[in-house]
């Protein structure tokens, strides 16, 4: 995911503002890593580029 | 044989078909959208429920919009993702979420909000049971993600914000239309066509 997608997503549970925590990234978008709500603090994974914003109890 | 046809139970809407099993491939009512979408849509588009990433790829490529594409499939998240790579050609891109409808999207973000919703009715007893069940069918009025897309659009939408939402005959077409309206939106049918089985038209909604 590119960084600016940060002004368009945020939690699916209360609608508060995410964190972005990388693990990697390469010169266009985060790869792999955690978005973590300022509210609640449930945290949402990016994995292979694709952040999974589903609710926790649609995860696969 | 299937496992379900093993236990003695009917095939999946997948099987019956005998396509893809897990990712939505497009179709007359993907091309429909594409189109109707492509003449109307600038600026920030989200498509919901994207499937194999061909509406929003057409979008960013034919307009030259940002898009973001989501699905709650992972194996069409990266489906579109892959196709995402060929929409940069007029300055458009595709950026893939995934998520549940609406509901990882800030409020008043859109331009415009394009959605082919799953909308097959379908018999309760016959369980979603595998991700092209859970794009094509859509509970048994083939209104249940219209209804909460409906109920939750009207909030990330930008100020001038437009929706375009596939609607099929066999989900009644007046039903979604009144839900709509309840949800304070004018709606007009800008594209139709019938097939043996059923209308297509795209409703343009707007506040």
């Amino acid at each position: 995911m590119k960084e600016s997608l940060m002004d368009i997503i945020c939690c699916p549970m209360d609608k508060h503002d995410l964190e972005l925590e990388v693990d990697d990234r390469n010169d266009e978008e985060v790869l792999a890593g955690t978005l973590v709500c300022t509210e609640c603090g449930e945290r949402y994974p990016i994995e292979d580029g694709i952040p999974n914003l589903l609710p926790p109890d649609m995860r696969d | 044989m299937t496992e379900r046809e093993r236990r003695g139970e009917p095939a999946s809407l997948a099987e019956r078909r005998g396509l893809e099993t897990r990712v939505y491939q497009p179709a007359e009512d993907s091309g429909l959208l594409a189109k109707a979408a492509v003449e109307r849509v600038s600026g920030l588009v989200l498509e919901v429920g994207t499937g194999s990433g061909w509406v929003a790829e057409t979008v960013a490529r034919e307009t030259g919009a940002r898009v973001i594409a989501s699905d709650v499939n992972p194996h069409a998240c990266r489906q579109a993702r892959a196709r995402a790579e060929g929409a940069d050609e007029r300055g458009g891109s595709v950026e893939v979420v995934r998520a549940d409808l609406l509901t990882p999207f800030r409020g008043g973000t859109f331009d415009a909000v394009l959605f082919n919703p799953p909308y097959l009715p379908t018999d309760p007893e016959n369980e979603w049971d595998d991700w092209m069940e859970a794009a094509l069918s859509g509970g048994e009025t083939g209104r249940k993600l219209i209804e909460p897309f409906l109920d939750d659009v009207g909030r990330v939408l930008a100020p001038d914000g437009v929706v375009l939402l596939l609607v099929s005959s066999l989900s009644g077409f007046d039903e979604v239309v009144a839900r709509a309206e309840r949800r304070g939106f004018a709606a007009e049918t800008v594209v139709e066509e019938s097939y043996p089985f059923e209308s297509l038209s795209v409703l343009l909604l707007r506040r």
